[in-house]
């Protein structure tokens, strides 16, 4: 009942602003501190009637029983939750509008290698997805590029602001690459002949080509800048191959998470693995190379016909447990308009093997520490940004209702096309 | 009968019936002769041979006298008639020529400008194969060299196809080859590949189109009855396509049904029932999956043996991606036959699917090495086929009165080295049998004409050294004293090969030691051998170069020996006479005689293959024999056990019924049904009891839209009305995701056709009864439902390039409706005149209008995908017009908008939870949707439409207390009681209630959480799924699939260039609605899938 009556309280506020699109949150003005509430910091211990203080959108202070200064709004979290912003670790939010619909898709460029492109320029701050996903808790999350063999740049956005430039928290977070498959078995299944080994092996050709290119450009622009032209896609690659930039290379099969391992050593890259799949066939391999894993969903189908039918389940468990670090992501059937169910991916991790607390972090700092953001967010400590959320109950169940959300301290609107046309036809109803 | 009679009538009559034979058979053609006649003697009598005249039966050195190509005269003490050629065939064994009930040839395609045809282009029943057949030596020949005598050929694509003849396989045209013609009308119950555009472009559409077809022929004969016998009547259609079946149907001729797995044969089987049809299966070769079901069919089966190769397992990766099912597929199949045939099935064995037919032999061969019966075996060839064929008198068996279709072996039919030597078809003994092939490898005495000297003063005493085993021939003529010497230096020297120098200088010095003289350029041809030699090397006064030229005169019948005869022409042009015999004392001192050995020589190739026969037999010890059903992971040897009572103490249960949540409750369940609810109950006698006092229990989830468990194509997309089309004739009981499922607490669903078409096909509402077959996962509680669709899918709105089809737009959909609620009203009301007055024309039963009636009088419920609000309202107003009811509306997403009218009209909604934005009719779509319907007093279930998302259908009922504030005990109905209620099974299922089915989900939390985990999921008493069980089922599975690789790996076969999987039906054919979700729906996610 708390919730129902949090949520109707949640309603008058949200009535308010119904007449028209979310108008983004402004700077924070004064301190603001969260009393009462259980801190989940993430980082650190959990903190039962812990307050969390915070101001000019920087986290100043935690702890049990905070002093705060006499301008500060104090608000009364007793029974409440307070927990990170939680991160979607790999989204195609702000490109995507509706998949049917090829106007509203930004998400993929024309050929193979297009390295140079970047997604935070084509994220569109007004898309009705970014509200959605607000509304449970997702403020923060990596839109990327798709196609070809390297889709462009991704880009780690803060889900609230007016433009894309002032909503982008890092821009070239990772170079997307869809790395070849070999399905070998699928191909016979599907009456196909077999290729040869050879064919394979080709497939990586044009990215080792690739690489080649871009240290030779690199070294030719260093020495002899007036010699070399600028070649945007070479010119893209450089932080990657000098391991500045990591690549976050699709991966799911054994022999594509093998070969992408190798790769990465053989020319130095910061390596991120996404999908995973059967990343505890080779987990030995991953944990030596000391790479992370994006579980691409914990809502997944088992990869193949014969898998447990909780393989995907289970997998964030038994990635905890073999010491790899991995994130949980949401990404699946809807890139851009499901990032809302974000948590219960990481809830149905837990309820096959990681702890809660595991399961939040998978969610939280664990994306930010793999997309070089856990500066900033991820966690609940002191001199990160506010970015964060007051919750009527634990994150990780449906009912949960998200109270109140910040990013950098900057109150966010937590109503959205859906709370828009649920009012509308409740009043309806009453008419 | 008659044929028996006459049978004896020449076997008693002897001479007199043969003489009048020959006769007949001229007088039988009717072209006129021109020119000469040929009078050529036709009597053969083949002596001394083994023979096998039917299967089990054995005569020795027996006697067959050939007339006319037929047999006259078969046995032991048989005289052959002195006009007769003697064929002496000792040492070899004959058998009844074989007969393969299972060759398709292509067929010219029906012609819609010709004729009175069937309006598809698919339903060809007038076509005869005997009509079309041609001289195809190309395909008869492969077959007689197989051994095959008679063949029935059927044409090969299509849906209802035509009919077979049985021919000869001799190299006629089919005035000397048919033997009968529309023996066997062949039916595909499916379409053979996806993409097509005209209807049927599905499986269920083309069943729909037989079943269609089989009445409409029934119809037509009762029409045409009515039309000649009542004066003043419209004329019916005139159709010789329907007329031809009909005609085939009251005949109670045979029909052939392709069953491309072993559901289809249990789908055919019931096909034929509806129709009383005399049933044969044209089998998959997995009729061992599903043994007791199919032997209790009671059909004959053309079984196959084209026995998968092993899937490539050559790397951990590759093996790891190989499924179960291909593994024990492998392992299993060539047990087919056998199992079949122990199961007292009867089978008859068709070289079909085989690259080659001469590998029928074989094949068989392996299927006896996995347990077929030896005498089954032949008979599966030969008898078998000649009864089900119905020639049996002519045909099948060596016996007089039949063709003189003959197999001639150097051995027992199946020991492995046994080959087949001649092929007779008609009495033609094939030409290559009159060729004697004869070797001259041997060493020769020769004798010399007149007194030339050899070296050693010795006149005429001289060996001809030949050796032709490798068909290259060499030889020698040397003196009896360094012959010996020389023996091994004259191995045969294979061209091809490269010499060594020093080995051409050792040869050159060979030939010229004296007493020996090498024969140069050897040739053997038309057994004549031609050579030249050093002459001087050998006969004394000779010089330079000697010709040979030497012709083999075979053994006579007079009794003469084998001999060469020529000349040898020397350097100054005279000729010497040269003979040569055989010599027979050193052959014998020879044990390792060359010509047991295959005239031609293995190569490498063929040496490689008998080494893998080997290799094979080695390997062949069966890994188990219990077959899992499905085959593949998680297979079971049948339903799980029901226990008499079961008794869940102390725990907490969502009953979902008026109990709301009972805390600290029992629940008995008896015989599959909820027997009792309450506290601190008394456990009835012989009970079993869980103390589930860490459990939650749920009703079993209930899924209201689903495509899972169907291969028959989930949208029939051709047209836009596909009303005859059913879900339930596709019932894929194999689906994994049956499973996946369970394991999510599911236990019923609600499989629909897709959304292609304003007026789909009808669904089938199953129960998750994994291990089971098609049949018993039905629902047969469940009332008769229709899928009906609206909008974006329905007007093609997401689809690429021209569209035609009618509707195109909203306005378009609600007017087709009308006019086909119009249509089946007017139906109805012809089938209410005709039945009470009987007068006039029959009306034609039509399955499309069949099912729409059927809704219209309210005993089928439509369940209407459906988005945008105006959409929703039109339907409701139409259906309000035609006082229809509407099961649910599916999807729903702006029911939210109307609820108050979709209230008012009854209707329920089944709706996602919480999708939108995956195209622009549902970018209004709001998670809010279920509560704001359900406050507005409509029953709301929320649904998956999707193989993944079915598995949690608990998280999504949680949905509807975040989004709207449901309370958590109504939440739940959202998957259990209110999806029973739109599929009205809630008398069954859907709560836990006394009297209800005992489908329950046991949960280690809330049901409602998602931190909570499906431990257990029952269904009607029984246990489907328990988490632990299934564990140790995992660990079953991997041994097996460990156990087979390594098999394989052992057996050093290669691997198929396909999969096994490739060619079943059931993975041809997607489970999800192509047509909804633009393309978010992973069937599989299986991510190797995808290049």
């Amino acid at each position: 009942m708390k919730a129902i009556n949090a949520l109707s309280t949640w309603f008058l506020l949200a009535t308010g602003l119904i007449a028209s699109d979310q108008i983004p949150g402004g700077p924070q003005k004064r301190p603001i501190i969260l009393r009462n509430a259980t801190v989940h910091t993430i980082s650190g211990e959990t903190i039962q009637n812990g307050c969390v203080l915070f101001n000019d959108g920087k986290i100043t202070e935690i702890g049990v029983s905070l002093s705060f200064p006499a301008d500060a709004e104090a608000i009364d979290a007793k029974g409440q939750h307070v927990y990170p912003g939680l991160m979607e670790s790999y989204s195609s939010i702000g490109l995507i509008e509706i998949d049917s619909i090829r106007a509203s898709i930004d998400t993929t460029e024309i050929g193979s290698l297009n390295p140079n492109v970047r997604a935070a320029v084509a994220f569109n701050p007004d898309s009705e997805a970014i509200p959605v996903a607000r509304a449970n808790g997702v403020l923060t999350a990596v839109t990327a590029p798709s196609g070809g063999l390297i889709s462009g740049r991704a880009a780690v956005m803060a889900l609230d602001g007016w433009t894309w430039e002032g909503m982008t928290l890092l821009p070239d977070a990772a170079m997307v690459a869809n790395w070849p498959r070999f399905a070998v078995a699928a191909r016979r299944r599907r009456g196909e002949a077999e290729s040869a080994p050879a064919i394979d092996n080709d497939r990586l050709g044009p990215l080792h080509d690739l690489i080649r290119e871009v240290k030779a450009y690199s070294l030719a622009r260093t020495k002899a800048p007036k010699n070399q032209q600028v070649d945007l896609r070479l010119d893209s690659m450089v932080p990657v191959v000098e391991g500045k930039m990591p690549i976050l290379v699709q991966a799911n099969t054994t022999k594509q998470i093998q070969t992408a391992i190798a790769f990465s050593k053989q020319y130095s890259l910061k390596l991120i693995l996404m999908g995973g799949a059967d990343a505890m066939q080779c987990a030995n391999l991953i944990k030596e190379a000391k790479v992370p894993v994006v579980v691409s969903g914990v809502y997944r189908l088992p990869s193949r016909h014969d898998a447990a039918y909780d393989a995907a389940y289970t997998l964030p468990a038994q990635l905890q447990e073999a010491g790899i670090s991995f994130s949980i992501a949401s990404d699946g059937k809807f890139g851009a308009s499901s990032l809302r169910n974000l948590p219960y991916h990481a809830a149905t991790a837990a309820a096959f093997g990681l702890t809660e607390d595991q399961a939040v972090r998978s969610i939280t700092l664990s994306p930010a520490e793999i997309f070089g953001v856990s500066d900033r967010i991820g966690s609940l400590s002191v001199g990160k940004d506010a970015t964060l959320i007051l919750t009527d109950g634990n994150i990780l169940e449906t009912p949960t209702q998200v109270l109140k959300a910040y990013i950098k301290g900057r109150q966010v609107d937590l109503s959205s096309k859906h709370t828009q046309l649920n009012e509308k036809y409740k009043a309806k109803y009453k008419q | 009968m008659t044929n028996s009679i006459y049978r004896n009538l020449a076997f008693t009559l002897g001479i007199l019936v043969f003489s009048s034979f020959s006769f007949g058979q001229q007088a039988a053609g009717t072209k006129p002769e021109v020119g000469i006649q040929d009078h050529k003697s036709d009597v053969i009598a083949i002596q001394n041979a083994t023979v096998v005249p039917e299967p089990g039966k054995i005569l020795e050195r027996a006697t067959i006298v050939v007339r006319d190509g037929k047999v006259v005269e078969i046995g032991i003490d048989v005289l052959p008639p002195p006009e007769a050629q003697i064929i002496d065939m000792v040492g070899k064994t004959i058998y009844a020529g074989f007969i393969d009930a299972g060759i398709e040839l292509d067929a010219p395609p029906s012609d819609a400008t010709k004729g009175t045809p069937h309006w598809n282009s698919e339903i060809t029943p007038d076509r005869s194969m005997a009509d079309v057949i041609t001289a195809n030596e190309a395909t008869m020949g492969k077959l007689r060299k197989a051994g095959i005598t008679a063949a029935l050929i059927a044409p090969r694509d299509g849906i209802i196809k035509g009919t077979s003849a049985v021919l000869l396989t001799n190299n006629q045209s089919a005035i000397d080859s048919l033997l009968k013609s529309d023996v066997a009308m062949h039916v595909l119950l499916s379409v053979t590949r996806r993409g097509r555009n005209s209807y049927p472009n599905s499986p269920m559409g083309a069943t729909a189109l037989a079943r269609q077809t089989f009445l409409d022929a029934q119809w037509h004969t009762q029409a045409w009855q009515t039309y000649h016998s009542q004066i003043g009547i419209e004329k019916p259609e005139t159709n010789s396509a329907l007329e031809a079946l009909s005609q085939h149907m009251s005949a109670g001729k045979l029909v052939m049904f392709d069953a491309g797995n072993e559901q289809f044969a249990l789908r055919a089987d019931s096909f034929g029932r509806e129709f009383g049809l005399n049933v044969i299966l044209k089998g998959s070769g997995q009729e061992y999956q599903l043994l007791d079901k199919i032997s209790k069919l009671n059909r004959t089966i053309v079984v196959p043996v084209n026995f998968p190769k092993p899937p490539n397992v050559a790397t951990a990766d590759a093996a790891l991606d190989t499924e179960l099912e291909e593994l024990t597929h492998w392992e299993l199949a060539p047990e087919n036959p056998g199992r079949l045939v122990k199961a007292g099935v009867k089978i008859v064995l068709t070289s079909s699917g085989l690259s080659d037919p001469s590998e029928l032999l074989p094949q068989i061969r392996k299927a006896i090495a996995r347990g077929l019966d030896k005498t089954a075996a032949i008979q599966a060839i030969t008898t078998l086929p000649a009864i089900l064929l119905g020639i049996d008198h002519e045909c099948g068996s060596i016996k007089p009165g039949a063709w003189a279709n003959l197999v001639v072996t150097n051995g027992e039919l199946w020991d492995e080295k046994t080959k087949i030597e001649e092929v007779w078809v008609r009495g033609e003994r094939p030409l290559a049998a009159f060729k004697v092939e004869t070797s001259i490898d041997d060493r020769w005495q020769v004798t010399l004409s007149s007194g030339a000297t050899t070296l050693d003063s010795r006149p005429t005493k001289l060996f001809l050294n030949l050796a032709d085993s490798t068909k290259k021939i060499s030889g020698s003529f040397s003196l009896p004293d360094v012959r010996a010497k020389e023996e091994k230096a004259e191995k045969p020297i294979d061209k091809s090969e490269p010499v060594a120098e020093t080995k051409k200088s050792a040869d050159k010095k060979k030939d010229e030691q004296k007493g020996i003289a090498k024969l140069k350029n050897p040739r053997w041809e038309d057994r004549t051998l031609t050579a030249t030699f050093p002459a001087s090397s050998l006969i004394e006064g000779q010089s330079g170069v000697g010709f040979l030229t030497l012709a083999l005169l075979p053994q006579s019948v007079a009794g003469s020996n084998e001999m060469l005869v020529g000349t040898i022409q020397w350097q100054d042009g005279q000729q010497q006479l040269v003979s040569a015999v055989r010599n027979p004392v050193e052959r014998d001192e020879n044990p390792a005689d060359k010509k047991e050995e295959p005239k031609d020589a293995l190569d490498e190739k063929e040496v490689a293959k008998v080494k893998e026969k080997r290799d094979e037999k080695k390997s062949s010890k069966p890994i188990y024999s219990t077959v899992q059903y499905p085959p593949g992971v998680q297979g079971r040897n049948g339903l799980p056990e029901q226990s008499n009572c079961v008794v869940f103490q102390n725990t907490t249960l969502w009953t979902s019924g008026p109990d709301g949540i009972l805390k600290d409750a029992d629940l008995i369940v008896q015989r599959g049904l909820i027997y009792k609810i309450g506290k601190d109950l008394a456990v009835p006698e012989g009970a079993t009891v869980f103390d589930a006092s860490n459990w939650q229990l749920s009703p079993g989830l209930i899924d209201c839209h689903s495509h899972m468990a169907t291969d028959g194509g989930i949208n029939e997309s051709s047209q836009a009305v596909t009303a005859e089309v059913r879900i339930g004739d596709f019932i894929d009981a194999g689906d994994i995701t049956i499973y996946r499922q369970l394991a999510g607490g599911l236990t019923s669903a609600n499989v629909l056709h897709g959304s292609a078409n304003p007026i789909g096909g009808q669904n089938q509402v199953i129960k998750l009864r994994w291990g089971g077959t098609y049949d018993d996962l039905k629902f047969v509680d469940a009332p008769a439902g229709i899928k009906f669709a609206l909008g974006e899918n329905v007007k093609q709105s997401n689809m690429e390039g021209p569209r035609t089809r009618y509707p195109q737009s909203r306005m378009g959909v609600e007017q087709l409706f009308r006019d086909r609620f119009n249509s089946a009203r007017e139906y109805d009301a012809l089938w209410k005149r005709w039945n009470k007055e009987r007068t006039g024309l029959p009306p034609r039963r039509d399955l499309e209008l069949d099912a729409i009636a059927e809704i219209i009088r309210g005993e089928r419920w439509i369940h209407c995908h459906s988005y945008r609000q105006d959409e929703i309202l039109g339907l409701l107003q139409v259906l309000d017009e035609y006082k229809i009811k509407i099961g649910s509306l599916q999807h729903i997403l702006e029911g939210y908008k109307v609820a108050d009218a979709i209230a008012k009209h009854g209707g329920t909604a089944s709706t996602f939870s919480d999708w939108w934005a995956f195209k622009l009719e549902v970018y209004d779509a709001i998670p809010y949707n279920g509560a704001l319907l359900h406050s507005q007093g409509v029953n709301v279930s929320f649904n998956s439409d999707d193989a993944e998302l079915g598995r949690h259908m608990n998280h999504e009922a949680a949905k509807a207390i975040k989004y709207g504030g449901v309370e958590p005990a109504e939440a739940l109905k959202f998957v259990t009681l209110n999806p029973a209620k739109q599929l009205r099974i809630d008398a069954q299922v859907g709560s836990l209630e006394v009297g209800k089915h005992a489908d329950i989900a046991i949960w280690n939390g809330s049901p409602l959480s998602t931190l909570a985990r499906c431990e257990q999921t029952w269904i009607d008493g029984r246990k489907y799924f328990d988490r632990q069980l299934d564990a140790e089922t995992r660990k079953r599975d991997f041994a097996l699939h460990q156990s087979l690789v390594q098999k394989i790996l052992d057996s050093g076969e290669s691997p198929g260039e396909k999969s096994s999987l490739a060619n079943d039906p059931s993975r041809l054919w997607p489970h999800h609605d192509e047509f909804c979700h633009h393309g978010h729906h992973d069937d599989e996610t299986d991510l190797s899938e995808h290049d």
